[in-house]
């Protein structure tokens, strides 16, 4: 006789689980944030300067009828309200944080797009965070989260308002490279922009596709599976 | 942008690496490489310059920049000590006039008896190489050096002018405009116009219009090199709906320096293909660029890489890069080339020396600080609801926040529902039912599915619990869900065994399921197993479900047991008579061993 089953999680809840538990053995705590955001706290303290191109490169969905409030088009803005309540409460670096959460984009969706979809975001402030510590962090996150697969990480050059540098982090899977993630050293003006010191704090960021983890770990080939409803999904 | 490699090739005298090399170079110390095709004897690479590098690099010049420094080829010339090397120069009765400060610097240029006509062919091969029309010597060799220096230039007719007067001026409200392409728009005074004495001609940095157009009878041409505020040139280009390839220059912004320089480019290009007497040059500068010097030392590059660099490596990179520099013990001042618009802090040097020393080579160390973890209540809740839910035989779904209808609408959306949910359950119970038709494949005895997630009733932001079984709906926010849970900590991740799990997901078929359900008695001490094989074995590869054994009870010396198959193919609608045939196998088989069909 087949017994009483146990419910099941979303292959995203399991992939999301996953990613935080090994960040929080890596020192990172969890924090979230809203999803519906004001320019600032998605944009201008994250150095997108007013009317600049800078804001095309994400198509984002504004609210009716509310001036400056939109929907988050990265967790980043999580960054920008940790760093306040931070400073609010007499807190200083160093910290680590990173952020789960639901996040949209205002484009046609694909079988690799959607109109939401999740990041990880991840924050690490000391007065010595370096390149190399982001590299290392990533590394043995992917070796992690991978486990007993050949991984490897590789940083390119790129462009985001709220870092400098800035790069786009490849993930190599066997022989396979995949371009999979944004990243940076975080921007002085963005810790400016949240009252704390720049000169004497420096940390990196990073901000990853969680559905996209979730299906190259699942070979899941169509994003939008994800948000069907539908439970034949559930088979993990 | 496109950038053609044997158009680069004329910025050295040395052979340049192959294509795929040069690609290679870039991806990993400049840009992503989007494409690369060969056309003809030429190879076109499609680089994706970000807007903080659309300053220097939306041109050849600034990509045969970054390559001098990748690979330490030398450049053959440099911009910053250009100097304007032309000789009988007449004078010209040319007048420019601005009236508004968001022209930072014009400058204009009249070149009398030009001959308009085909251009040159390698002008119009270079063109078509990345993908522009030839149109006529003049207007080609305009946009040649726009592509090849990243300024735009404007000719005009002079002759189609109602004076030799050009003014920058704000539109007048309600003034129309006849654009190059034929369209008609309708200007306002927050755009900003070239215009003769009369009327408006061009919208600033945008597009040219009809009036002043050089055609083939064209002979006398004034040259605009100009420059432009970003933000209101390209609010401009926004209001009317116009996306051209200078609009992208100007709105990343782009130093007036380069005015001098491109002025001298473009008028020695025409004379050379298109001949003509060159006027003398009017320049009308309201804006300077700033000298800006940048001081970094040894070790904050140390602190931000993470790698020791040596001092002449340092120096070396600087050099390729084209900084003049003071080097004092361990202290760099830096001098930032003007097209760098860029650079403005020691952050800045950081990404130059260390793109071009390769992030390759710094070797990954992970951090030794412990940090403090505090816990988070939102996430800690969501786990409970979520792992409690589970353990009641609750599964979790997930659908879109959007809705067709609710209080927060959003603009201009790319998705056919324009509201944000107001509540989960209307998505669950969507949810509920198609999960319900597909019951037998899911191998269930019912559906019970749950979703956690923001809704956003009356402008609210809530994070709610939803679930839901064949009796109800039910939703609660997070929080009320979760204080009435008793033991509510049992079910926290942490204190939840965690197993890595694995798996490769079966894509499920596109085509319809069909179920067929047998009984079988059999006698007492007969393994089930035996006839689950038979299932197995009869059902091929259609059978896509484990036989799902759904009721079962004993009888004197028998046992009946009733089981559900479920058959579906990956290509096709499955018939009743397919299905007819293969329960038939099951049945031959069956009896044959002695047993019997309920």
């Amino acid at each position: 006789m087949q017994e009483y089953k146990k419910g099941s999680l979303h292959p995203l809840t399991i992939a999301t689980n996953e990613a935080v538990s090994i960040f929080r053995d890596l020192g990172f705590e969890v924090t979230l944030g809203p999803e519906m955001e004001d320019d600032w706290h998605n944009f201008g303290a994250l150095n997108f300067p007013d009317n600049h191109p800078a804001r095309d490169m994400q198509d984002t969905f504004f609210i009716k009828g509310k001036e400056g409030i939109l929907l988050r088009t990265h967790t980043s803005n999580t960054q920008i309200r940790y760093m306040e309540e931070l400073v609010k409460s007499g807190g200083n670096p160093p910290f680590a944080i990173v952020v789960p959460g639901k996040v949209f984009r205002n484009e046609s969706t694909d079988a690799g797009h959607e109109m939401q979809f999740y990041q990880i975001e991840g924050l690490m402030i000391g007065t010595d965070i370096s390149v190399a510590n982001m590299k290392g962090i990533l590394l043995e996150f992917f070796k992690r989260f991978f486990e007993g697969e050949n991984v490897d990480v590789r940083l390119r050059p790129s462009f985001f308002p709220f870092v400098e540098p800035g790069f786009e982090i490849d993930l190599k899977r066997g022989d396979k490279w995949f371009e999979l993630l944004g990243a940076g050293m975080v921007h002085p003006n963005v810790l400016k922009n949240c009252g704390i010191d720049g000169e004497k704090y420096q940390g990196f960021a990073f901000g990853v596709g969680l559905d996209r983890l979730t299906m190259m770990k699942y070979k899941i080939p169509d994003i939008r599976l994800l948000y069907q409803g539908d439970l034949r999904l559930n088979q993990f | 942008m496109k950038i053609s490699y044997n158009w680069l090739q004329k910025y050295f005298k040395e052979k340049l690496p192959e294509p795929t090399e040069i690609a290679n170079g870039i991806i990993f110390h400049s840009f992503e490489v989007e494409e690369i095709e060969n056309i003809g004897d030429d190879t076109i690479f499609e680089i994706k310059i970000l807007p903080d590098r659309a300053h220097d690099c939306l041109s050849h010049f600034g990509i045969a920049k970054e390559i001098s420094a990748i690979f330490e080829i030398k450049l053959e010339s440099n911009l910053e000590d250009y100097e304007e090397k032309i000789e009988n120069i007449s004078k010209s009765d040319l007048e420019i006039k601005i009236l508004d400060d968001n022209c930072r610097r014009y400058m204009g240029r009249v070149i009398k008896g030009v001959k308009v006509g085909p251009s040159p062919e390698w002008l119009a091969k270079s063109l078509v190489s990345i993908g522009q029309k030839s149109i006529n010597n003049i207007v080609d060799a305009t946009n040649y050096i726009m592509f090849d220096l990243g300024n735009p230039i404007h000719a005009f007719d002079l002759d189609k002018l109602a004076s030799h007067k050009i003014i920058i001026d704000k539109a007048i409200t309600g003034e129309k405009l006849t654009l190059l392409d034929g369209k008609e728009v309708t200007l306002d005074e927050s755009i900003l116009t070239i215009r003769d004495e009369k009327e408006a001609l061009v919208v600033a940095g945008v597009k040219g219009g009809k009036k002043a157009e050089v055609d083939n009878n064209t002979t006398n041409i004034m040259i605009e090199v100009a420059n432009f505020e970003p933000i209101s040139t390209r609010k401009s280009a926004k209001k009317l709906g116009i996306f051209t390839d200078s609009l992208k220059r100007f709105e990343n912004e782009i130093p007036v320096s380069l005015i001098p320089v491109v002025m001298g480019k473009i008028t020695s290009l025409i004379i050379d293909i298109a001949g003509g007497e060159i006027c003398e040059i009017v320049d009308i500068q309201k804006q300077k660029d700033e000298i800006r010097r940048v001081l970094f030392t040894e070790k904050y590059l140390k602190n931000m890489l993470g790698v020791s660099i040596e001092s002449d490596l340092i120096c070396n990179i600087l050099d390729r890069l084209g900084y003049n520099f003071k080097k004092n013990k361990e202290e760099y001042e830096v001098e930032i080339p003007f097209l760098r618009l860029d650079i403005n802090g020691p952050h800045d040097m950081v990404e130059e020396i260390g793109r071009i020393y390769g992030y390759q080579n710094i070797t990954p160390v992970l951090p030794e600080i412990i940090f403090k973890k505090n816990e988070n209540k939102e996430w800690n809740y969501i786990n409970i609801a979520r792992n409690y839910l589970v353990s009641l035989g609750y599964k979790e779904v997930m659908t879109y926040a959007f809705s067709n209808n609710g209080d927060i609408e959003l603009m201009a959306s790319a998705s056919d529902k324009n509201f944000l949910r107001i509540n989960l359950a209307n998505g669950i119970k969507k949810s509920f039912e198609l999960n319900k038709l597909n019951l037998s494949f899911l191998g269930d005895k019912e559906i019970k599915i749950f979703e956690i997630g923001k809704v956003f009733p009356k402008g609210q932001e809530v994070m709610n619990v939803c679930f839901a079984d064949k009796k109800e709906i039910k939703e609660f926010s997070l929080e009320k869900f979760v204080d009435e849970i008793k033991n509510k900590e049992e079910f926290n991740n942490k204190n939840i065994k965690e197993n890595s799990i694995t798996g490769i997901f079966k894509a499920w078929s596109l085509y319809p399921f069909i179920t067929r359900d047998i009984a079988v008695w059999l006698p007492g001490g007969e393994d089930q197993k035996k006839l689950e094989n038979i299932f197995v074995e009869e059902g091929t590869d259609l059978l896509i479900k484990e036989p799902y054994l759904f009721d079962q009870f004993t009888k004197e010396d028998r046992t009946s047991f009733a089981y559900r198959l479920v058959f579906q193919s990956y290509d096709r609608t499955l018939t009743d008579e397919e299905i007819t045939s293969i329960m038939s196998k099951i049945n031959e088989k069956i009896i044959s061993l002695g047993w019997e069909i309920r």
